[in-house]
Order: structure tokens, then C-alpha cells, then sequence
């Protein structure tokens, strides 16, 4: 390219000195400096300077009951990047046809994901509503009309799961089995992200499958599951790898915008997942040195997952 | 390409135009814009219309959003702050002092010949003055007598008590206006106590403390407290006077009221409750309700529980003079003549709860017992708080064993020692992890202050 | 292959299927939008379509929240932040696909490395500097942190890597500086990547919630997703004004992915796939 290797480094500087400045200004320093205020108990009124407490902030979270019960809400919320993964991966199926119009449905899909935002979630919490919402009263007629002596579930209301966690302590009973807040966050969650992103990946793998697979596998007299089975999901194995990673990566520090704007973390704290949690320490009680310890902690977990799931995708989409 | 980002740029340069103009200036028209973060109490906008009328060259608005006491102090160092701001208790004043945002006004009142000690209730003055400096005037003044339903009263012959007068005396007039309907349940109850909400003044009439002076340890196992919460349990057990717990669930689901106790003694099954002259704003809706107002019994000290809120400046705002109107007009007539009439407790002058206007209210000609009110002030005071233990965990932990106590789960006894236990282990964690206050909790015990 | 009786047939099955199953889909917005035209009394009943059609509602809205001014503000934000990060990241972008220079693979690194911590790391000790630096509550505070991130220089290096060095060989052939590269050559070709990240760009602050949500004290500067916030807890349960106020603010969404979608899909896919 250009003359020399020295050559090139003023020109460079002055390319990247906007973004680069920025750059470091904005989320490079904050790194830092979040790592060490993480050892201090910091809470932004005090004037004065920054008081060490070691690992203090580390133990504390340690024995936090709550931190034990948040991370568990988050890992619960969860359950729904499967199931959306899997409604993509059919709906990418559905709309690779090659149908007169295909697109304008891959764009109806992408709608939800592409608006998510504060108005949905608000939308959703009037469809949620266990007495006028929608859903109830489909589901209520469904009971009535199916003679079935059942109660539609009081969704955002109810501290109830499909697990039967407790509310206040780190236990399971049967009590609290059923639909509530979590799930309803849960399937919000689904829809919003199941004709979106990676919708468009899938799609995007799908018409690089190669013809011939397909033919190979005909010829060998394979029937519609078997095609799948064998030719195409081994194909989209990096894609959905890498949808994977993103998602493990996101579902970890999910659950802010639901928690904040539908249930204010609540019924009973049970949607208030680690990124509410370091929200409220935050920005509510201003326990900076105590978030930013929890946010860390954050940080180490996301690098763990993405390191095993790398390990074991690297091992299986090696052939 | 060139073209288009230069097109982009002045566009965007057009519009920064468009949105600078639109920022709202802190004078408009000569008048100036100060804000005022506090809760959304209707009240207050009576209170702050009534003050920019006063002040023409001024316009108070309320902030509800923000009045949370760290985000003010947040807000203030960020200089993006309120001019007025609202503290509830000691510990909040001194956090905003010590903070460096609420402006020490104790020279500026000297100047204009106002001393607040001479001129408000004592039981507000905790919430403005430390130290003996003046950050601030007082919104309002509260404290606890007897709300009496004056039909019950009148349906059972016996006239409205007056005081000062000891629980002992209490008892044979509850007693007479407890009533047993024939299938052997209280169609009515001499007295309703919210047990936790009224449990530091009983322990205070019988001589208790939550706290030693200095705040470093909690006496709720003095045998004091202990006798005071065994006499709420024998209202409910011995003399039978007041409801048990699930007796109180029973009145609240059936009347339909809402357990709230405010609404179960609308309800009309209670004779007397203990509360405060706030309660009006709830009970002038409820034309059916006939009420008259007493002291509240006392056993060997007479004192009542009370509460206030002082408004205090920001230090850093470049409005604060005419902030300091607001802290002035807190203390005039006008006023605390609108927060006697709004019945938002009553107004923190003392002179002007003398008032003809005060005494009787043409809006309101029943309310013949404001006499009644202001008297309690004289022995009104706010609940006790430790600097070495945060009083939204002591709430916790109190409530919880109050509630244990009322339910017949634990005795008196057992539970103000538990909560002893619970209070003083908090307060050795909290000293453990902060040096600073180590140092003061060693210093005050060291020169017996405790 | 022609189209038999048996394929249009299959054909227009298909499209029956795909045809209720996206209605089945979107129901949750046809609720909104009829909900936003009926009067309060009818939006708790189970029949959707509005007995009264109030259009009107959406003029309430205007007159009970300053509703016109959270759309500004919000593209006002949104644009800005879109600007500088686009030009920001492309010239940064060409600096790292382009030119050689000690460290720049350590440093993009770096730039990768960072798109890997979770934004809530960085946000306190950036609320923290803008509390120190008196910028909290203002349009500088809520602009310039937003405008530098990682993510917009890796997309647009990808894209350039893609345009065949060939070009701006015969543009260095003829004398040029690399500033001219980059404006003459690099950017015209590197146009469906930068509509790309504006498009992601502006999407994502229009949308932006958790650092409004902390930065944000006073009315006047109250973005839409904060306004629909306070709206909601504010005004109770206006429910109808409410649905109004949430087609308005996702009517401008729909009208830019639509127009934007192929660029939208294929940067997508692009910059997916070659990460």
C-alpha cells in the first residue's frame, strides 16, 4: 500500500485521534477506574477521597441473599434464548421459500424486534393485565368455553415460575409454581426476538447451504426431517454457535429496560435481575464501589461462559 | 458524499440552535424560577400558589420526581440541584450538611431579627437546626392525640374525656365503650392502636428510650419498654379493650374499609384511635364520621409522638435569596393560617396556632378540638435515630418483632430483647466497617456519653 | 420449471399460512393501534375494534404531555450521536483497514476486547464524570458519551477490508494523500456499511433508555422512551392516550426500517458473518 511502515503513523493518528480520544475517555478510563472504585466504598456524596475497603465490597456480595436470589432471576429469564433461537431457526426455514412476496413477510417478522423498545414493554403491560388485558380474556374464554376449571395467570402480579423459586430465600416449593412476572418478561422476550436479528442470520446461512447437499442427500432417498437433520442444521452449526455466544452474552445482563419499566423489579423483587440489581445500587442508593463490584463480577461470569462455550463450539463445528 | 455530510452538519448545527433556545432560563420576564422537591401532597399546591401570589417576582414550582434524598445530593454536586428541598429527620439534615449543600442560614434570620427557636414548635426543630446552626424553616408541626368518635361516645353516655389524664383512667371509659354484640364478637372496640406505628410512644410515656442519648446503644430491653409493650398486649388481652391482630383483619375485610388504620376507624367499630391531626385530610370525606378529639393518655411522662419537615436551601444555588423568601414565608401568617386550614398537620408557628382562625374554622364548624391539637405539640417529639445505625433497617427489625408481639408469637418481653440484640449488633457492624465512625462511637463512650 | 395448477395451488396455501400466522404475530400491535382510537370505557373490553372512533386521542396526547418536544429531543440526540459516530468511526475505521502503523492490531484488539465488557461497567464511572464535569441533566451529557463506541469502527473495518485495495493503489499511484483516499475512494464505496451503522446508530440511541434514565432530571430534556416512562406513571391509566403516544413513538421506526431494509438486512448479515 502506502511507502513506508513509519510512513503511515501521523496520517493515522490524526484519523483515529477523534474516535480514539473518545475512546479512551468514555469507556477505556471508565474501565479502569471502574475496577478500582470496585475495591473502595465509594458513594459519590462524600467529598474527599476514595476510601479502600479491599475485597470488602467482593465478601459482602458473597454473602448478599439478594445477589444469590438475582443472579437466579436472571438465569431463569434465560430459559427463553433457546426456545427463541429455535422459533427463528423455524421461521428462517418458513421464510427461505422461494415465494413471490417472501420478503415483505421477513419484514412483518422483523417488526417487533426492530420497534422494541419502552412503548412495546408499555403495550405489553396493558396486554398482561390479569382483569381487561387481552390475553386473560382469551385465555378466560378458553376455560369457560373448554369447561375447564381453570385461572388465567396473574402475570406481572404474581411472584409465581415454572421452577418454584421462593421469594425471599433461595429455595424451591411447590407453592410457587405457576405463571408470573418472570414468565410474562419471558415470553414478551420471545417475541420481541424471535423474527429478528438472528432471524436474518439464519437466513443469511440458509442460501449458503450448498445445492448439492441437499441433491446428494435426495438421491440417497432422504425424507424433509432427515434433510434437515443431516444437511442443513449441521451447516447452520456456526451460525447458531454464534448466535449462542451473543445471546448467553446478553441474557446475562438483560432484564433492566422489562424490570424498570414494567415492574419496577418487583412483584417482591423477583424480576430484579444483576443488571437491576447494580442499577439501584447505582443509581438509586448511589453505593458506587458496591455496583461497580457487582458489575465486575458480571463482567468475569460473561467472560467465563464465553470462554467454555468457545472451547466446546471450536470442539464440534470443527467438521 | 462531501456535500451530503456538510448538508448533515449545518442541519444539525440548525437544530442545536433550535434546542438551546428552547432550554428553559431561570428568568423569564423578570420573574424568577425556583424549584421545590418534595412529595406530591395535594396540599402543596395550595401552599405554593398561595406563595407566588405573595411573590410576584417569583415562580415556585414543585418537583416531585426528584425527591429522593440522594438524588438531591447528587443533583447538587452535578449543579443541576433544587433551590428547596425537603429533610425528614436529623440523619437527613445531617447528611445534607455534611454534604456541603444546605445553606447555614442562622445569620441571614439574625440579620432580618427572626430567631427560630422562639418561634416554632420544638418538636420541629430537629429537622433544620444542628449544632445550633439554622438550615432551614419548618413546613409543618404534628403530634399525637385521641381521635374520638363522637356518636359511639354519645350512644354510650359518656362524655368526651379531657386531659392530661394516665392510661389507668383510660381503661373503666374503654372499658365502657367496648361492646360485646350476642354472639360473643366486639361489634366495637374502645381503642385502636396501630401497634407499629405507636409503639416508641408508649415505651416513651413509660420512661424508655430506643436509644441511649448519644445513640450508640439500643435500650428496647429496658424494663421500661418492656412494660410498655406488655401494656399495649394487656389492652388487647387483659382489658380487652383494643382488637387483636386477627381480629383487626376480620374488621378490615367485612367493613369493606381497607386495612389501613385510618380507614378502620372510619369504619365506625372503634371509639377512640391514636393519630394525628393530618388524619382530617382522609376523614373530612366521610360526612358520616362525627368526630371529637382528646389528649392522648400518658403513664409517668407525658409525651406524644410527633413529626415535622423542614425545608432547607441549596447552598450552591445561584437563587438562594429568594429561596430564603420561601423559609420567610414558612414563618408569616398566611401560611401557616392555609396549613391549619388544609389541616397538613398544623402550621410550625407557635403563636399562630392561637389564632380565632385556628380555634374556629368557618369552612369547618365542627371541628370545634383544634385546642386539643395544639396542646399535644407541647409535648410532641420525633421518633429517636442513631448515626450508627440506619433507621430504615431499625424499622425492619422493630416492625418485625412489634408485629410478632401483636400476634401473640412472642411475648413483650422476649421480643424488645430480641430486637436489643438484633439493633445493637447492627450498629457493631456498622462501626466495624466504617473507621471514621468507630472513632466517634469509642470517643463518646470513652467520655461516658453514651 | 412452469407453475402447475399443483404449485399455484401449494403456492397460494403457503401464503394463506404465512399470511395468518404474521397477523397471529402482529395482533399485539393491531390491539395497540385500535386501542389508541377507542375512549377509555372500551379498551377494558374484549371486543377490539372501537365502538367510537376517537381520533382525537392523539391530539391529547400532544396536550398532556409535551409530547412534541420529546420527539425532538430524541432525534435531535439520536442525530448528533449518529453523526459523530459514523464520521468518527469511519475515519478510525481507515486508519486500522488502510494504513500501517506500530500497534494497530494491538489496539483494534484493544477496540475488541472492550465491545466484550457489558455497558453497565463503564456507565457509572461515566455518570460520575459527567457529575464531576457538570454535565449531568444537559444535551452535551447525553450526546458525547453516547458517540464513541467500539462497535462502529469494527463493523466499518470490515466493510472496508472488503474493497479491493487495487483502488486506492491507483489513487496512491496519482499522488494522493491518504485523506483524499480516504474521502474520494474509501467512503463512496464504503456507502452501504455507513448507512448500515447510521442506521443501527440512530435505531439504537433513539431508543436509548438506561442512560436518559439516569441523566435526565429535568422535563424539558425528557427523550420519548422517558416520556413514555413518566407518562404512564404519571397520567395512571389513560390507557388509550397511552397506545397513542406508543404508535407515535414507533411510527417513525417502521418508516425507517422499511425504506432502510436492504442495507439494514445485508449490513446485518455482513457484519455478523465476517465477525
Amino acid at each position: 500500500m502506502m511507502k513506508k511502515n513509519k510512513g503511515d503513523l501521523l496520517p493515522a493518528l490524526g484519523f483515529i485521534a477523534p474516535n480514539f480520544i473518545g475512546f479512551l475517555i468514555f469507556t477505556v478510563g471508565p474501565v479502569i477506574f471502574s475496577l478500582v472504585v470496585a475495591f473502595t466504598s465509594w458513594n459519590l456524596e462524600e467529598p474527599g477521597p476514595l476510601k479502600f475497603v479491599g475485597f470488602g465490597n467482593f465478601i459482602d456480595l458473597a454473602h448478599d441473599e439478594n445477589f444469590h436470589l438475582y443472579m437466579l432471576n436472571t438465569i431463569y429469564m434465560m430459559i427463553g434464548i433457546p426456545i427463541s433461537i429455535a422459533g427463528s431457526l423455524g421461521l428462517a426455514l418458513l421464510l427461505s421459500q422461494k415465494l413471490k412476496g417472501i420478503v415483505i413477510y421477513r419484514t412483518l417478522f422483523y417488526l417487533p424486534s426492530f420497534t422494541s423498545g419502552v412503548a412495546l414493554m408499555i403495550l405489553w403491560i396493558n396486554l398482561y393485565n390479569p382483569e381487561f388485558g387481552p390475553i386473560n380474556s382469551i385465555l378466560n374464554s378458553f376455560f369457560s368455553a373448554a369447561h375447564v376449571a381453570g385461572h388465567a395467570p396473574d402475570w406481572l402480579l404474581s411472584t409465581r415460575n415454572l421452577f418454584g423459586m421462593d421469594v425471599e430465600h433461595v429455595r424451591f416449593t411447590s407453592k410457587q409454581f405457576g405463571l408470573g412476572a418472570r414468565d410474562a418478561i419471558i415470553i414478551m422476550g420471545v417475541w420481541m426476538g424471535l423474527g429478528g436479528n438472528n432471524m436474518l442470520l439464519y437466513l443469511a446461512a440458509l442460501t449458503n447451504v450448498p445445492e448439492d447437499l441437499y441433491e446428494a442427500a435426495k438421491i440417497d432417498g432422504a425424507a424433509k426431517w432427515a434433510l434437515f437433520k443431516n444437511v442443513t442444521w449441521p451447516q447452520l452449526a456456526p451460525t447458531t454457535f454464534f448466535i449462542s455466544v451473543i445471546s448467553l452474552i446478553g441474557g446475562f445482563q438483560a432484564g433492566f429496560e422489562q424490570a424498570r419499566v414494567m415492574t419496577q423489579g418487583g412483584p417482591a423483587n423477583t424480576t430484579t435481575t444483576i443488571s437491576y440489581y447494580i442499577y439501584s445500587q447505582a443509581f438509586e442508593q448511589f453505593k458506587m464501589g458496591y455496583a461497580s463490584a457487582i458489575s465486575w463480577v458480571l463482567f468475569v461470569i460473561i467472560s467465563v461462559m464465553t470462554i467454555i462455550n468457545w472451547k466446546l463450539g471450536n470442539r464440534e463445528s470443527a467438521y | 458524499m462531501k456535500q451530503f455530510i456538510l448538508y448533515t452538519f449545518l442541519g444539525l448545527m440548525a437544530l442545536t440552535v433550535v434546542a438551546w433556545a428552547l432550554i428553559p432560563r431561570r428568568v423569564v420576564d423578570g420573574k424568577v424560577a425556583l424549584t421545590w422537591t418534595s412529595d406530591d401532597n395535594p396540599a402543596r399546591r395550595g401552599q405554593i400558589t398561595l406563595f407566588n401570589q405573595e411573590h410576584p417576582k417569583l415562580k415556585l414550582t414543585l418537583d416531585p420526581d426528584n425527591s429522593d434524598m440522594e438524588k438531591v445530593i447528587v443533583q447538587s454536586i452535578a449543579g443541576v440541584g433544587p433551590d428547596l428541598f425537603d429533610s425528614y429527620d436529623p440523619l437527613q439534615l445531617t447528611a445534607y450538611v455534611k454534604s456541603g449543600i444546605a445553606w447555614d442560614i442562622t445569620d441571614e434570620l439574625k440579620k432580618r431579627g427572626i430567631d427560630v427557636n422562639k418561634t416554632v414548635w420544638d418538636v420541629t426543630k430537629p429537622d433544620i437546626e444542628l449544632d445550633g446552626r439554622v438550615y432551614g424553616c419548618p413546613t409543618n408541626a404534628s403530634g399525637n392525640a385521641l381521635w374520638c368518635n363522637k356518636d359511639l361516645f354519645d350512644k354510650a353516655g359518656v362524655p368526651i374525656p379531657k386531659g392530661p389524664w394516665q392510661w389507668r383512667q383510660f381503661i373503666p371509659v374503654a372499658k365502657k365503650l367496648t361492646v360485646i354484640d350476642p354472639t360473643g364478637r366486639n361489634s366495637q372496640y374502645g381503642i385502636l392502636i396501630d401497634w407499629t406505628g405507636d409503639w416508641e410512644q408508649f415505651c416513651r410515656q413509660w420512661g424508655g428510650h430506643l436509644y441511649s442519648p448519644n445513640g450508640t446503644k439500643c435500650t428496647l430491653d429496658s424494663p421500661q419498654c418492656v412494660a410498655a409493650v406488655q401494656f399495649m398486649s394487656d389492652l388487647v388481652n387483659k382489658y380487652k379493650v383494643a382488637p387483636s391482630a386477627s381480629e383487626q383483619e376480620t374488621m378490615a375485610t367485612a367493613g369493606g374499609w381497607g386495612s389501613g388504620t385510618i380507614s378502620l376507624f372510619e369504619g365506625g367499630h372503634f371509639a377512640t384511635a391514636i393519630g394525628g391531626r393530618w388524619w382530617l385530610c382522609t376523614m373530612r370525606t366521610e360526612p358520616s364520621l362525627h368526630l371529637a378529639a382528646c389528649e392522648c393518655p400518658y403513664q409517668d411522662v407525658q409525651v406524644y409522638m410527633g413529626g415535622a419537615k423542614g425545608t432547607l436551601i441549596n447552598k450552591n444555588s445561584p437563587y438562594r435569596e429568594q429561596a430564603l423568601d420561601f423559609s420567610l414565608y414558612e414563618l408569616s401568617k398566611p401560611y401557616n393560617d392555609l396549613i391549619n386550614h388544609q389541616a397538613d398537620a398544623m402550621g410550625p408557628v407557635i403563636k399562630y396556632c392561637y389564632s380565632p382562625e385556628f380555634m374556629h374554622d368557618p369552612s369547618y364548624p365542627d371541628e370545634i378540638y383544634n385546642d386539643v391539637w395544639r396542646d399535644a405539640l407541647k409535648y410532641s417529639v420525633q421518633g429517636q435515630i442513631s448515626p450508627y445505625m440506619n433507621p430504615v433497617e431499625q424499622n425492619l427489625i422493630t416492625t418485625a418483632e412489634i408485629q410478632l408481639v401483636e400476634s401473640g408469637d412472642k411475648t413483650a418481653a422476649e421480643a424488645m430483647h430480641d430486637a436489643a440484640a438484633k439493633i445493637n449488633a447492627e450498629i457493631q457492624q456498622n462501626i466495624s466497617r466504617d473507621p471514621a465512625l468507630k472513632a466517634r462511637y469509642d470517643r463518646e463512650i470513652e467520655q461516658g456519653r453514651p | 420449471m412452469a407453475s402447475t395448477p399443483k404449485k399455484r395451488t401449494f403456492a397460494a396455501l403457503n401464503h394463506t399460512f404465512l399470511f395468518v400466522m404474521s397477523l397471529t404475530f402482529l395482533a399485539p400491535f393491531l390491539w395497540m393501534v385500535l386501542a389508541s382510537f377507542k375512549p377509555l370505557t372500551e379498551v377494558e373490553q374484549l371486543n377490539p375494534w372501537p365502538k367510537h372512533w376517537m381520533p382525537q386521542n392523539y391530539a391529547e396526547v400532544f396536550r398532556q404531555v409535551p409530547f412534541a418536544k420529546y420527539y425532538f429531543n430524541s432525534v435531535f440526540i439520536a442525530a448528533w450521536t449518529t453523526f459523530l459516530q459514523v464520521v468518527t468511526s469511519a475515519m478510525a475505521a481507515f486508519a486500522f483497514a488502510r494504513l500501517k502503523w506500530p500497534g494497530r492490531d494491538t489496539v483494534f484488539k484493544l477496540y475488541l476486547g472492550t465491545m466484550m465488557i457489558p455497558g453497565v461497567v463503564t456507565m457509572i464511572p461515566n455518570y460520575a464524570i459527567m457529575v464531576k464535569m457538570h454535565l449531568l441533566d444537559s444535551y452535551l451529557g447525553l450526546i458525547v458519551p453516547a458517540s464513541f463506541t467500539a462497535f462502529g469502527t469494527f463493523l466499518l473495518r470490515q466493510f472496508m477490508l472488503t474493497i479491493p485495495p487495487a483502488l486506492d493503489e491507483a489513487a496512491a499511484i496519482d499522488g494522493a494523500r491518504p485523506w483524499t483516499v480516504f474521502v474520494d475512494v474509501i467512503l463512496p464505496l464504503a456507502r452501504p456499511g455507513l448507512i448500515t451503522l447510521a442506521i443501527l446508530s440512530f435505531m439504537g440511541n433513539y431508543g436509548s433508555f438506561f442512560w436518559p434514565l439516569i441523566l435526565i432530571k429535568s422535563q424539558y430534556l425528557r427523550t420519548l422512551p422517558i416520556g413514555m416512562l413518566f407518562f404512564d406513571s404519571t397520567y395512571g391509566r389513560e390507557t388509550n392516550l397511552i397506545m397513542a403516544a406508543s404508535v407515535m413513538n414507533i411510527i417513525p421506526m417502521i418508516i425507517l426500517f422499511v425504506s432502510t431494509q436492504k442495507y439494514l438486512v445485508s449490513g446485518i448479515q455482513l457484519g455478523a458473518v465476517k465477525g
